[in-house]
């Protein structure tokens, strides 16, 4: 065996072993860390002390109550104690039987503003409230486990940079020569836009990066895709993460102020639906589906921009979640969104965007009669659309048996099949597979291309990658400050889960061909502009000690900024 | 926050379903992964190997960068529709369903470099050569089989093409192989089957005389003989091929009785020849009524076989009612046996069709030094023209061979496929 053969076996094993170390890492600091919950206040009743631990709490009998009070005559939801961005604490009356009292005076649903040592009465039961000063929450801060301590953020991101290297490595054995600098000036930019956001969080004291190396991992193997398939395009894609990552760090920041992010739910829901019916209005058609947008020689897709909004949209905060119960001016705006999907005739885009608003409405509403009632619908609504448009019943009908007809409804889940198998766990070498020459293989075909090319368990990697983001993001959404930050991650989470579903399972037969992208790894500036911009939901809901950017650190008392206002 | 954040579990959900996925995928890689890599991932394997025939004369190579076939123009032509080709043009040949075992496969490491495997075929190339040669452009098929091993030692179809030359410009249908891919009226040839039923059917058989006037009216409908027989017996009647006698046999066994007999031979079914799938027959099952039967008993109506299923009964019949499944390859295997029709029949069969050959078809003369049983078939295709059938086998334990030889609108069976089949059996038996 020639140097180069043994280099390029070496190399293959070391990206695989990086890849699973960086995975093992990611999990066990996002999921097996100590996760303590913030302390905000303290609620003093005459058994106990409760510490109150999120901005939004419900008060109540019930189990899942925030602050349970087993109390004779208080209801099972009785009241909401919130706290705004600005320190200020406000209770809420949830037409509870009992009633609420804030020193002696009866409240409604408005809710009254809390003092410290103020004394809360519900139905009957006197308990004071505590607010923290800057020294005790301090005090508090100190004892919650810092993340990065034990598994160093750095070294996880040194990997991927090893990673990256050999991966730049096997491209240039495969690559033609003319393609060679582009490859190597986009993967050296990628390794300087990583570095640079680490050090910017390392600057602003943040100490949380497995969500952002997550995302960075996924955005490698998409490199890796287009240096593949379309390296003269590879100028674009660097620009396109630059912008993308550009754009998370505002959304995050936008995100810390929960004021600011709650007041213009309904503008960038109006932008959602005008963008929408541009979209339905000017697009052209692209193989049955008409979601793409032409601006001087750059085209995008509204539908992804509007993913990000409708997580905007579908996010509330508790105290509005119980004041106004329906989900009436949410379910329009959803409808309109999967209708206009429809007309466009991007259906996995809008299955995608059911999915989510099933998950949305079960986590405001809890009504599993409800889901039940969408999903009936959307069946119905379903089987007309098949029997509508055509193509879609075609590949209904192709689904489960593409091999028996391989060279026309079957063509290209077959080749994604063949080729995804015959690169075994190991995969055939960066560049080295046949599918990049087959249409759609860099979006639609795209696991199967990394399974080729990069072999099975990095492409298991890549799948565990987004689920390690799900399941921090639940983690995260029970430590949560505010429901709107956990129902934001949620809902970007399961988009994503939906998402990656319906591109890995429609390639290889297990579910109908939707022509869908995976998450950060699938060709489209769009679409990974619009995944970046989801991570800043989970950072929003990242609450663990200095860890997210998204999540303002060493909030001011609130006695100062009274002083300040006044 | 508890309430909502409880209810982040319908995230979770989603991601099992992912994780169920993706254990799905895995585990039907595992089962199906080879498959699925082999049947296109050719261009990521830089494997070797090669198609020999049973004196090792090579008929298809390929290595990554070349494919080849065998050097002779002749051989490679009228190896053809053993070989197939790389790009899967007729859609069968063994290139086409072995292309995976002569690939590498593991499930660590996906298609690997399989160097030199080598197929050996029963095949004798030289064989197909001859057969080819004598068909001379006329389009038909020669099937040969050893019936004690089942070793296919010719397939000859006709036209064919040249796989090795890309400016070939072939014939109309020449990447059919008539010997597997399609069906024949059968004339003649069929009363093979209708004496087989008969024998076991009709009790005192060869106590029976037929009498032919060169026709016979049947519900008013005249059925026409090629001469006129008189009295015969039941064995006179297969040599004369006597359409009087055979349509009464026909409809004294009953329409039902005579489709089993075809359904149970298999003239009816899809076969399989080492992966390549060959064509089904017909037999009407419909009520047709006596004079339609007695059409069907001699091999006209609606019949149609594929001359492979008619190999397969011949070479039953040989051997003494048990098939030996033929197979192009050799690959060290038991061929599968089974018992395809009594003891008895076929020893019967083999002495009417023995019968024949010496006293109708100038045994001594036509076929010098062959110990064969035959039976000849003139398929009337209503167009003045007529399909040329001739199959048999020689009862000679040196050379146990089975052979169908088919010539499509050759004229008369006899002298047409007849003179064909002796050429090629004689070559075979001095040659293999």
């Amino acid at each position: 065996m020639g140097f180069t053969a043994s280099m390029m076996i070496a190399s293959r094993i070391v990206m695989i072993l990086l890849s699973l170390t960086i995975m093992v890492r990611c999990l066990r600091s996002m999921l097996r860390e100590r996760y303590e919950p913030e302390v905000w206040a303290y609620l003093r009743t005459g058994r106990a002390t409760l510490p109150i631990t999120h901005w939004e709490n419900i008060l109540g009998r019930s189990r899942s109550a925030d602050l349970r009070l087993d109390l004779p005559g208080v209801s099972r939801v009785h009241a909401v104690l919130s706290r705004s961005d600005r320190g200020v604490w406000t209770i809420y009356d949830i037409f509870s039987r009992g009633g609420v009292w804030v020193n002696g005076q009866r409240i409604g649903a408005d809710g009254a503003e809390l003092e410290s040592g103020d004394v809360i009465n519900l139905a009957g039961h006197n308990m004071r409230f505590q607010d923290t000063d800057q020294s005790k929450r301090e005090r508090l801060e100190a004892a919650r486990t810092s993340v990065g301590r034990r598994i160093s953020p750095s070294l996880t991101l040194l990997e991927l940079t090893v990673f990256q290297i050999f991966l730049l490595m096997q491209h240039a054995f495969s690559a033609a020569p003319e393609q060679l600098p582009d490859i190597a000036l986009s993967f050296a930019l990628l390794i300087i836009l990583e570095w640079s956001c680490y050090n910017a969080m390392r600057i602003i004291g943040r100490s949380g990066f497995e969500v952002e190396t997550l995302a960075f991992y996924l955005t490698t193997l998409g490199f890796s895709v287009a240096a593949s398939s379309t390296p003269g395009d590879l100028y674009k894609q660097i620009l396109l993460t630059i912008a993308a990552v550009l754009l998370f760090l505002l959304n995050g920041w936008w995100l810390r102020n929960l004021h600011r992010t709650a007041v213009m739910r309904i503008p960038i829901g109006l932008t959602a639906l005008a963008l929408l019916a541009v979209n339905v209005v000017f697009s052209d058609a692209v193989l049955g589906a008409r979601n793409w947008l032409e601006f001087g020689g750059y085209s995008f897709q509204p539908s992804e921009l509007v993913k990000v909004a409708y997580v905007y949209v579908g996010a509330s905060t508790l105290d509005r979640l119980y004041r106004r119960r329906n989900l009436i001016s949410f379910i329009a705006f959803s409808a309109i969104c999967v209708v206009a999907l429809a007309l466009i005739g991007d259906f996995g885009t809008a299955l995608i965007f059911f999915v989510t608003f099933l998950v949305i409405s079960f986590m405001r509403s809890g009504s599993i009669a409800t889901v039940f009632l969408a999903v009936a619908g959307a069946g119905m609504a379903g089987v007309m659309a098949v029997s509508v448009k055509p193509y879609i019943a075609q590949r209904f009908a192709s689904w489960g048996h593409v091999w028996e007809d391989m060279y026309n409804t079957g063509y290209q889940q077959t080749r994604a099949m063949s080729a995804a198998a015959s690169g075994g766990l190991f995969g055939k070498g960066a560049g080295a597979g046949w599918l990049k020459d087959i249409f759609a293989a860099n979006t639609d075909m795209v696991f199967a291309m990394v399974c080729e090319e990069l072999g099975l368990i990095i492409a298991l990697c890549m799948v565990l990658a987004v689920l390690i983001l799900a399941f921090f993001a639940v983690r995260s959404a029970r430590q949560g400050r505010s429901s709107y930050y956990a129902i934001a991650a949620c809902a970007s989470m399961s988009m994503l889960l939906v998402q990656l579903s319906l591109n890995v399972f429609g390639s290889l037969d297990l579910l109908p061909f939707t022509g869908v992208t995976f998450p950060f790894v699938s060709r489209g500036g769009s679409s990974l502009i619009a995944c970046w911009m989801m991570m800043a939901f989970i950072k929003g809901a990242d609450t663990r000690k200095d860890a997210s950017f998204a999540v303002r650190p060493g909030e001011r008392m609130p006695n100062e900024e009274k002083e300040e206002r006044a | 926050m508890k309430k909502i954040t409880n209810r982040a579990i319908s995230v979770l959900l989603l991601a099992i379903l992912v994780i169920v996925g993706m254990l799905g995928y895995v585990l039907r890689y595992v089962d199906h992964g080879k498959d699925w890599a082999l049947t296109f991932s050719r261009a990521n394997s830089g494997s070797t190997g090669a198609l020999i025939d049973r004196s090792g004369v090579v008929l298809a190579s390929f290595s990554a960068t070349e494919n080849r076939f065998a050097e002779d123009e002749k051989t490679r032509i009228a190896n053809y529709h053993v070989t197939g080709d790389f790009w899967d043009r007729t859609g069968s040949g063994l290139l086409t369903s072995y292309w995976k075992d002569l690939q590498g496969f593991s499930l660590l490491t996906g298609t690997t470099l399989a160097k030199d495997t080598v197929l050996k075929l029963n095949v004798d190339a030289g064989l197909n050569t001859k057969a080819y040669s004598a068909l001379d452009g006329r389009k038909g098929a020669v099937l040969v089989v050893n019936y004690k091993t089942g070793e296919l030692l010719s397939m000859v179809s006709s036209p064919s093409v040249d796989p090795a030359d890309p400016d070939y410009l072939p014939q109309e249908g020449a990447y059919i192989n008539r010997c597997l891919s399609a069906s024949f009226v059968p004339g003649s040839v069929f009363k093979l089957i209708t004496a087989a039923a008969a024998i076991e059917n009709i009790p005192n058989i060869d106590e029976r005389s037929y009498y032919c006037y060169g026709y016979t009216t049947i519900a008013g409908v005249d059925i026409i003989c090629s001469g006129c027989h008189y009295s015969q017996t039941f064995e006179q009647a297969l040599s004369n091929s006597c359409n009087v006698a055979f349509a009464k046999i026909a409809i004294s066994l009953g329409q039902d009785t005579l489709a089993s007999y075809v359904r149970q031979f298999g003239f009816l079914d899809p076969h399989e020849l080492d992966g390549i799938p060959t064509a089904a027959g017909n037999f009407p099952l419909e009520f047709i009524g006596d004079p339609e039967l007695g059409w069907a008993g001699i091999g006209q109506s609606t019949d149609m076989i594929c001359p492979y299923s008619l190999l397969r009964f011949v070479s039953a019949v040989a051997n003494d009612g048990i098939l030996v499944e033929p197979k192009l390859i050799n690959d060290g295997e038991e061929p599968v046996r089974s018992r395809y029709l009594e003891t008895n029949t076929a020893q019967r069969l083999q002495k009417m069709m023995n019968y024949n050959v010496v006293n109708h078809y100038e045994g001594e003369y036509r076929f010098p030094g062959l110990k064969l049983c035959a039976k000849t078939g003139t398929a009337e295709l209503g167009d003045g023209t007529s399909h040329a059938w001739f199959t048999g086998f020689l009862l000679d334990d040196a050379h146990p061979y089975a052979f169908v030889v088919f010539v499509e609108q050759g004229g008369g069976g006899l002298t047409v496929a007849g003179s064909l089949a002796n050429t090629v059996l004689q070559y075979a038996i001095r040659n293999t």
